[in-house]
């Protein structure tokens, strides 16, 4: 009744065993798995600066409120060091460049970093800024009980005798502000690096130094023992908040650039060409981050203003990357020990 | 700050004591954490982060603080059992109290360097409460000249530790300032003798260091012997509890050298970046100074375990000056402290006084707490704990390397700090064969990167005229005191021989 099966020649079963193969190939999982929605694992955040810190807190903020509009929860990893090299040099030559790698890099810092130090990648080609997450102006301050009470007064001294400034380090966009400021005043500043800025605050308030540079959020926390002179920036945003410090140029009449310090997400550049639904659904989710209260909330809970909160583009994150480039190189001789032009 | 009477400080101790149900488990981490090289205080918080932006402020506070108060008291047990220090702090505790526990005397020591710990601890927290206000305005008088004067104190310890081979102790320190010197320099952030590591451009990890120079060439050490303890020091096995109360009879006995060496930790503390190993190392350095028997330091002296260990502890309360009373911290660890608060929305400095008193200064109080509950939970271990120093090498030796590898990971998880711990783990043992002592190699390496950056720096805002360092009253009375310090010994010397020259017939 049934036919005794032929055993197949070994041309068959080649034959047969490629049409099988084939078919495997074009099975639907195969585009199902291509066609997964994006994320479908966590995704990761490469932060080059030690854990427990400002951009620590400032992601994880984020990040519980990113997670409801992307879709999934973001892991970090720490990576400090170098004046965050480690980190850029991880994230650009170990993770990898798939969309789920993100870092969240101190822009302004990173990037004289990035000119000063010379590291084995290249921005933008390797990497790129998309999502800027706040704008913390840099500010002048002196202690409370200063006879300095204006930022006229400062400069004034200035160009009478060598002011000591306090800074966190000689490459700082705070720093590069005070280059800024004496070379468009003709005042005189004698930059003392601390090595963070909390120590920074600590020397201007116990008399060390004359005054100080330092970012609003860091400074604001203690204006009952320092008073803020000026801002760096065209728009003081946190006026209120700074005891009406007014903005440099606009008492000076100056044109120093804005010169926050500015944290922003930061993307493998070929992701834009690899996967760029991903790198889309990225900057879209984050965007409405911003827009969503609950953000808003826990920013706030941080003790944080919100005013500092200053979204920016690609466009506005290169922009401003592109300026702290031409600023670095300008004043590379006031701070870096390397007198050579990158 | 708020004026108290008894009737609010004794409502305000009885609220704090209501969380002892945090501060116990607090301390016993600690404690841990603090016996485990290179776990610390800080990064156990950054740890336990979660668990502490959950909490209640007050409650995450007391736990913060607990936590590290017992991290320092913690680095003393394997520093004085195995010469292997928890923590920077611990390192000089090595010096005496690991020679007690060769001479079989570990029990006493760990019991003595208890009680030293925790008074020191509760002396330093007491005078917090009380002299708060004086204390904060120390930071106003101490800049970086005065900063190079104490740490050059630190520094001449080198010459006091080599004092048998005075030469073999200078190379030794010298190099370990030269290793200091690796990483980016204090102006230009240029980085120097790194050779492309890019982990070494913020110079040598501490704690790597640390734990090679100590506890894996301790280990390889180790390996020759069958147990810690020496011959004679192990002839009595079975610890009885004599032995702990004789080590608490010894603390008690030294209670004034108690009382002063706590008051170095704690103004040593109050400096912002100085640090717990920076006031070890010179309270042991100020006890010998002023020690009848200097030449026994070294070899077991009580006071020389005493004077690191009360100084060690006596930083806790001071490092939290600056945080509470100006809003700055002073450390590492106050860095995340002030970070845990500021997310629930307390802002730091004197109006936190005003504004949440139970939590101002619920923070000493509990702190105070901590040290009551260490006493009682440490100390009755004593016995057990002493007992290590009798455990084969067989069995000792692989967990002390295990652990203390996993320690030299954790603070900034690079495997290349592991190579760090292993080459200074054999850097260790080479000296400790040849005579040199790696007690002052790291003097070198952690006092010398403090010098540079304080002379740098005190250099750049002269405008690089030297006397600067000459230019306060405050640092000139250091600088007088540090000569008296390098004349001493001779003073003495020629003190007790005009005392003993027979009289001119």
């Amino acid at each position: 009744m049934f036919a005794t099966p032929k055993s197949a020649t070994r041309r068959e079963f080649l034959r047969d065993s490629v049409v099988v193969g084939a078919g495997l190939g074009l099975a639907p999982w195969q585009y199902a798995a291509a066609a997964s929605p994006f994320p479908d694992h966590n995704l990761r955040a490469v932060i080059p600066t030690a854990a427990g810190g400002a951009s620590d807190r400032l992601s994880r903020t984020f990040c519980d409120v990113w997670s409801k509009h992307i879709g999934a929860p973001t892991e970090f990893k720490f990576y400090p060091g170098a004046a965050g090299q480690v980190g850029y040099e991880i994230y650009l030559g170990k993770n990898a460049h798939d969309g789920y790698n993100l870092l969240l890099g101190n822009m302004d810092a990173d990037v004289i970093m990035y000119v000063l130090q010379n590291p084995p990648y290249k921005y933008p080609q390797d990497y790129i800024y998309f999502c800027r997450l706040d704008s913390d102006d840099n500010v002048i301050f002196v202690p409370k009980d200063s006879p300095i009470k204006t930022i006229k007064d400062l400069v004034a001294l200035g160009k009478k005798q060598s002011v000591t400034v306090g800074t966190s380090r000689l490459p700082h966009p705070g720093s590069i502000g005070m280059l800024a400021l004496a070379e468009a005043t003709g005042a005189q500043f004698n930059l003392v690096p601390y090595g963070g800025t909390n120590k920074t605050l600590n020397a201007v308030i116990t008399g060390e130094v004359l005054c100080g540079i330092a970012s609003s959020g860091m400074a604001m926390n203690l204006l009952d023992q320092i008073r803020v002179l000026s801002v760096f920036s065209d728009e003081n945003k946190l006026s209120g908040l700074m005891g009406g410090a007014p903005a440099i140029n606009k008492v000076l009449g100056t044109h120093i650039p804005d010169l926050p310090s500015s944290r922003a997400w930061a993307i493998h550049a070929d992701v834009l060409k690899l996967y760029p639904e991903r790198f889309e659904k990225i900057n879209t989710t984050m965007k409405a981050t911003f827009l969503d209260p609950e953000y808003q909330k826990g920013y706030i809970k941080t003790g944080a203003p919100w005013a500092a909160v200053h979204y920016g583009d690609r466009e506005v994150c290169a922009k401003h990357a592109g300026l702290m480039i031409e600023l670095t190189n300008r004043y590379r001789a006031a701070i870096s020990a390397s007198k050579k032009k990158a | 700050m708020m004026q108290w009477d008894l009737t609010q400080a004794l409502a305000l101790f009885l609220h704090t004591l209501g969380y002892w149900w945090v501060i116990i488990p607090s301390v016993l981490l600690g404690i841990l954490v603090g016996a485990i090289p290179g776990l610390n205080a800080a990064n156990t918080i950054i740890l336990l982060l979660p668990l502490t932006l959950a909490m209640d402020p007050e409650v995450s506070m007391f736990f913060m603080v607990s936590l590290y108060c017992a991290t320092h008291l913690g680095g003393g047990i394997p520093a004085i059992l195995i010469n292997v220090p928890g923590t920077g702090g611990a390192a000089a505790s090595t010096l005496d109290g690991y020679p007690m526990s060769l001479k079989g005397m570990g029990q006493q020591a760990l019991a003595m360097s208890f009680v030293a710990a925790t008074a020191g601890g509760l002396i330093a927290s007491i005078a917090t409460l009380l002299l708060l206000p004086f204390l904060s305005r120390i930071g106003y008088y101490v800049h970086s000249v005065e900063m190079v004067v104490i740490m050059l104190f630190g520094i001449i310890l080198i010459a006091a530790i080599a004092a048998k081979n005075m030469l073999k102790g200078l190379i030794a320190g010298v190099f370990g300032l030269l290793l200091g010197s690796i990483g980016a320099d204090t102006i230009y952030s240029a980085p120097r003798a790194t050779f492309g590591f890019l982990e070494l451009f913020s110079g040598l990890p501490l704690v790597p260091v640390l734990i090679g120079l100590f506890a894996i060439s301790e280990a390889l050490i180790m390996i020759e012997h069958e147990i810690v303890a020496s011959k004679t020091g192990a002839h009595d096995k079975d610890a009885v509890w004599a032995q702990t109360l004789e080590g608490i009879h010894m603390a008690a006995q030294r209670w004034w050298h108690i009382v002063w060496t706590s008051f170095v930790g704690l103004f040593i503390g109050i400096i912002p970046g100085a640090g717990a190993t920076i006031a070890s190392f010179v309270a042991y350095q100020q006890s010998r100074m002023y020690s009848k028997t200097p030449e026994l330091y070294g070899t077991g002296h009580p006071e020389g375990l005493i004077a690191p260990e009360c100084a060690n502890n006596g930083v806790g309360p001071g490092t939290l000056v600056p945080l509470m009373a100006i809003g700055v911290p002073g450390g590492d660890t106050a860095a995340v402290m002030m970070i845990v608060l500021q997310y629930h929305g307390i802002v730091l400095g004197p109006r936190l006084f005003l504004t949440t008193p139970n939590l101002a200064y619920g923070v000493f109080i509990a702190m105070l707490l901590a040290y009551l509950f260490m006493l009682l939970t440490i100390l009755p271990m004593t016995r057990y704990l002493s007992r290590v120093t009798v455990v084969s090498s067989k069995y000792l030796v692989p967990i002390i390397i295990a652990f203390t590898l996993v320690g030299s990971f954790a603070p900034r998880e690079y495997g290349f700090d592991m190579v760090v711990a292993l080459v200074f783990g054999i850097l260790g043992y080479l000296c400790r064969k040849t005579g040199f002592h790696v007690a002052a190699l790291l003097i070198g390496v952690v006092l010398g990167p403090y010098i540079e950056q304080n002379l740098m720096r005190a250099l750049r805002i002269s405008n690089g005229d030297a006397s600067v360092l000459f230019s306060s009253t405050l640092g000139n009375l250091l600088w007088a005191m540090l000569v008296l310090t390098l004349l001493l010994p001779w003073l003495r010397q020629w003190w007790v021989g005009r005392a003993a020259a027979p009289p001119r017939a």
